[in-house]
């Protein structure tokens, strides 16, 4: 089976009732091989290097404004797993990106690609119903993604009225399309 | 042992205070400007009003991972890191690293520690209301733990004394529950929590106000003489402020005490005991180990002010040992170190608001709003529990952050992140715990820190009635949101300690008999009487409101007493 015969099988499943297997699970199903990951030096692969950067720059993509790329988020996300997260993190990390990988990710178009994605949500959706310690890839992802882009100079000053000491504190009313504040 | 054998003389003042924080700060101004030539022993670090708050002006993305804490933090503060940002690289560096300064849990305690400059008032979150009338008479009443030797009418003008130097922001409410203090302007409550209020008040008739905060809304003589301006609502109190915004010792205490020109202060040394001479019969001075060098040196005073925290107070009590006190400085009674107490924390409901979608703030408010306890008050009379608690909370409108749990992602998805978020609003309760003589905390027979000190074992847990109202504390906020007509309203009760409220207290209480208590009502030790501890090991109860403003009530009103006494030569 070919991955564009995967994704639409994986589609059709959603759109039924089966119970979600994971792309990881999918992965096996392929009897592909998971690569193993080696949590005690936490580092990925110029190829996961980019689909983390092709991915956070689905979440926050360059529109009139800078993107997830171009205030430094993928070097960002590495450092934050890196330095914040503990192995059993890094494992679920890896899990959703490397069926990426296997997927080809990087290989597929863009209306792929976001099918890919859009499926990836609708699984963490469903995995976040069971209470666990770690949290699943996609979810990381925009976790990371959107702090690493909103409490970035450029991230904040494109999209937010940045104001550094207030000076005051007053009940006010919104503008229309008033941005938000960030401080 | 090295000892540092200076001339006796120089080593000798009117008062030692040990502790630089809340409680020491505001000793040491008290003693200074009432005319004390002053040594105030600190054992952690030195910090620098404004020039040592390193992190305070850096904006969000100089902060390498951005407030979340790192692996080497939390391991580093294992501790300190079990409380809400305290792991944070914004603060983490002013907070003790509790991987060399260890403790031993027995049971499992929460202690949240900063060994330097100020201690502790560098990072409070600076609520401070008054105890009631009932607070000092429960004890008594219910028959639980001993009497308090003072009331409310005791304590009353210092706090008056205290909230005009520290500058309390508040709105006054005419409430018995909660009694309305020296208020600076209040800050004001946002729209939704103004219409939450009302409701409350129609169908609960329960008041809820903004918080009282010792943030500076309208700075008076007292604070700008010191340097203290305005708040600029950054709500980055806890970096410190350059502003002196907010009461620290740091910002007023000890820049106070330092304009007298009666101050010396001394760092990274740690008082480890009481020197007791048993042949003039009273405790004569303290003897420091410098934390640097191992260094040894005794200091000489008339009177002792201990303000260590109430743990380490009480820690320092047991570890002085004399042929009159075998069992630890002024513990005939074996009370040093139990009934420790704390305040529940960690429990409440939060939901999301319809509505109010054009309303919005400018600026940051820290603070909050405050719901005062309405449990066994009045008429209420509840069968499970005794006491009650109150509520710290708010609303605000949602940040970016929504989109992490959020569908979606792409251009539109990034846009709509730029603008406020629906209303949500949180409410948690801060609940009263009893004095238990087995909830305790006390020396390691064996383990000592590097400095040859023992370790500190905790030995304490919440009780059936302090589980009680834990219970309503959730209960009751999911109500009170639902009927304010909020929607998804989602109770939480996040598993804690004692120790998770920073509001430790108990250890060496006051009280009327020597045999149950270990100081008197005017916080001396019973049977050495130029010793006082009023840091939170002096209290007799805990009450639910935040405890500060009165320690430092009780800390201004013992020095009153010991400088009369002084004069008096009865001591
Ligand atoms: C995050 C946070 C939020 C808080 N919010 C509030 C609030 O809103 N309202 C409120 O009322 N309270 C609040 N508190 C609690 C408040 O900070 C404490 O009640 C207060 O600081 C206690 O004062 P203290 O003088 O007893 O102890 P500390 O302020 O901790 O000072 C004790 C000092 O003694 C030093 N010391 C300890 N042992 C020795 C020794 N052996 N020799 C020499 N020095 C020693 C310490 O290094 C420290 O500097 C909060 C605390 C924290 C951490
Ligand atoms: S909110 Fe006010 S007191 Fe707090 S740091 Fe900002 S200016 Fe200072």
């Amino acid at each position: 089976m070919n991955r564009r015969e995967v994704i639409k099988s994986v589609a059709l499943m959603f759109g039924g009732t089966l119970s979600t297997p994971t792309l990881m699970a999918m992965n096996h199903w392929e009897q592909a091989t998971t690569p193993t990951t080696n949590v005690a030096a936490f580092g990925l692969t110029v190829t996961q290097q980019k689909i983390v950067a092709e991915v956070a720059e689905m979440i926050i993509p360059k529109t009139n404004t800078v993107g997830a790329k171009d205030v430094g988020v993928p070097a960002f996300i590495e450092m934050m797993l890196k330095d914040c997260y503990l192995s059993s993190d890094h494992q679920r990390f890896m899990e959703g990106l490397t069926s990426l990988e296997q997927l080809k990710f990087l290989e597929l178009n863009e209306a792929e690609r976001r099918g890919a994605i859009k499926m990836l949500e609708q699984q963490t959706k469903e995995q976040m119903k069971t209470p666990s310690k770690t949290v699943p890839f996609w979810r990381l992802m925009k976790e990371l993604t959107l702090l690493g882009y909103f409490t970035s100079e450029a991230g904040i000053k494109a999209s937010f009225e940045y104001i550094q000491i207030p000076g005051k504190l007053e009940n006010i009313k919104l503008k229309p399309n008033q941005k938000s504040y960030a401080y | 042992m090295y000892l540092n054998i200076k001339s006796t003389k120089e080593n000798t003042f009117d008062a030692i205070v040990v502790g630089s924080g809340m409680t020491g700060g505001f000793a040491a101004k008290e003693l200074t400007e009432k005319g004390m030539k002053v040594l105030m022993i600190e054992r952690g670090k030195e910090i620098k009003h404004v020039q040592d708050y390193d992190t305070a002006m850096k904006q969000p993305w100089e902060i390498e991972h951005r407030g979340k804490t790192t692996l080497v933090s939390a391991e580093e503060r294992w501790a300190n890191s079990r409380f809400w940002g305290l792991g944070s690289e914004e603060v983490v560096n002013h907070l003790t690293n509790d991987k060399e300064n260890p403790y031993v849990e027995k049971r499992p305690f929460d202690w949240i520690r900063a060994y330097h400059t100020g201690g502790k008032s560098m990072h409070w979150g600076r609520q401070s209301y008054r105890w009631n009338k009932q607070d000092f008479e429960a004890n008594a009443k219910e028959g639980i733990g001993i009497d308090w030797p003072i009331r409310y009418e005791d304590l009353e003008p210092w706090y008056t004394h205290v909230e005009k130097f520290v500058g309390v922001s508040g709105q006054k409410e005419g409430l018995d529950v909660l009694p309305d203090g020296h208020f600076l302007p209040p800050m004001p409550l946002f729209a939704p929590e103004a219409y939450f209020k009302k409701v409350m008040f129609d169908k609960f008739n329960r008041p809820v106000t903004v918080g009282r905060v010792a943030n500076l809304t309208q700075p008076q003589a007292i604070h700008t003489e010191l340097g203290r301006a305005s708040c600029q609502y950054r709500n980055k109190c806890a970096r410190g402020c350059p502003y002196g915004g907010y009461y620290s010792s740091l910002s007023g205490a000890i820049p106070a005490a330092v304009r007298t020109k009666r101050l010396t202060m001394l760092h990274d040394s740690i008082v480890a005991e009481i020197i007791y001479d048993d042949k003039k019969n009273k405790a004569v001075g303290v003897r420091v180990i410098n934390q640097l060098t191992n260094a040894v040196t005794d200091y000489f005073s008339k009177i002792i002010f201990l303000n260590a925290g109430s743990i380490n107070t009480a820690a320092l009590m047991l570890n002085s040992k004399s042929s009159r006190f075998p069992n630890g400085f002024g513990n005939d009674s074996d009370q040093v170190g139990r009934n420790l107490m704390d305040h529940q924390l960690g429990a409440g409901a939060t939901a999301m608001i319809e509505g109010f979608e054009d309303d919005y703030v400018y600026g940051q408010r820290p603070n909050a709003l405050y719901i005062p306890r309405f449990r066994n008050w009045g008429n209420d009379k509840q069968t499970a529990y005794l006491r009650g608690f109150g509520y710290q909370g708010g609303a605000s409108r949602e940040g970016w952050n929504r989109g992490v749990a959020a569908d979606g992602f792409g251009g539109d998805f990034k846009e709509n992140l730029t603008k406020p978020g629906a209303w949500t609003i949180s409410i948690g309760g801060f609940g009263e715990v009893l004095p238990d003589p087995n909830n305790r905390m006390y020396l390691d027979p064996d383990k000592k820190d590097k400095w040859g000190v023992p370790l500190i074992v905790f030995d304490a847990a919440f009780s059936d009635n302090d589980r009680a109202i834990r219970k309503d504390i959730v209960a009751s906020a999911v109500e009170m949101l639902e009927t304010a007509g909020f929607k998804n309203v989602t109770p939480y009760d996040r598993p804690t300690h004692l120790g998770l409220g920073i509001h430790d207290m108990g250890t060496a209480r006051m009280g009327r008999d020597p045999k149950t208590s270990v100081l008197n009502s005017f916080n001396q030790v019973h049977d050495s009487k130029n010793v006082f501890v009023t840091d939170g090991a002096a209290m007799a109860s805990a009450s639910c409101v935040n405890p500060s403003i009165t320690y430092m009530a009780l800390t201004a009103r013992a020095v009153d007493y010991a400088v009369k006494s002084l004069k008096k030569k009865e001591l």
